[in-house]
């Protein structure tokens, strides 16, 4: 692992296949659940219309779960595993849960704060700004 | 066929001893007149006049008997169908199935697989590491900041 913290290429790549990643998870619990009603109701099922609202919501703490889990465990999400990236803290440490949790709620609501990276000396997002964490290309 | 199924004749036996002995003294007492004073150098200089002379001939015979070795094979294949004797006395799809199994095609393609994931994977990421750096040194050159 090095020192050197990852760019926006790599990271915005990481976080496009971490959104498949998310969407599929989505796609399977949806999927799950319908099941689930057909087996339990069958008389009553029907594929309803997801609200926004619902959809969302869902989206999000999913979304949250899934980077909270990864950063707290290994570090590195499916999208960072591809790239070769590694979300440690300054030290290198590994994320703690609480903090992985946050950094992830900061990341999924605020995602416009990865473009900090960019211009950014240190190449830093917004959330590693706060959370004192770094990406890192974990590949070499 | 082995030996132990054909008991050796003992009259070819004794006659095969009779002749080793025979060429055995032969040889001890060449070799014994070689070191006569007179006589050896003699038969030295001629043993190895003749031994050259041997080469010398052997090298048109085995070319004659090569020659003669490849006629006759050619003559033997120009009137045997190999395909047609092979397919009659080899089983080729036991002998086929004993090489399939002799080959782990499981490793084989595995090998093969994380090999090419593995070059896949390092490609992608030194190309988006390079596409970092590019933007990196992009934008430090607009915002006039100096990167060691």
């Amino acid at each position: 692992m090095t020192d050197r913290s990852a760019g926006i290429v790599s990271r915005g790549a990481a976080a496009v296949m971490d959104f498949l990643v998310v969407g599929t998870l989505l796609g399977l619990i949806y999927g799950g659940l319908r099941l689930a009603e057909l087996m339990f109701r069958p008389i009553m099922f029907h594929v309803g219309t997801v609200s926004f609202l619902y959809s969302t919501a869902a989206t999000c703490v999913v979304s949250v779960l899934y980077l909270t889990a990864c950063w707290a465990v290994s570090g590195s999400t499916v999208g960072s595993v591809v790239m070769g990236l590694r979300v440690t803290g300054l030290r290198r440490e590994r994320l703690l849960p609480v903090r992985a949790c946050l950094r992830a709620v900061a990341c999924v609501l605020f995602p416009v704060g990865l473009l900090w990276v960019v211009v950014d000396a240190r190449r830093r997002s917004l959330q590693d700004i706060i959370f004192r964490t770094k990406v890192v290309y974990a590949w070499h | 066929m082995t030996d132990s199924e054909v008991p050796p004749n003992p009259v070819v036996l004794l006659a095969a001893g009779v002749v080793a002995t025979a060429v055995g003294g032969a040889v001890a007492a060449y070799r014994g007149a070689e070191q006569l004073p007179v006589i050896g150098h003699l038969l030295r200089r001629t043993r190895s006049d003749l031994v050259a002379r041997g080469e010398r001939s052997l090298v048109p015979i085995k070319a004659l008997i090569a020659d003669v070795a490849a006629e006759v094979v050619e003559l033997v294949l120009d009137h045997l169908d190999l395909t047609e004797l092979v397919r009659q006395r080899v089983d080729l799809i036991g002998l086929a199935n004993e090489v399939i199994d002799g080959i782990d095609l499981e490793a084989v393609i595995r090998q093969s697989t994380d090999s090419m994931t593995a070059e896949v994977m390092s490609d992608v990421r030194s190309q988006g590491e390079r596409a970092d750096d590019a933007i990196s040194g992009f934008v430090d050159r607009l915002l006039g900041r100096d990167r060691a």
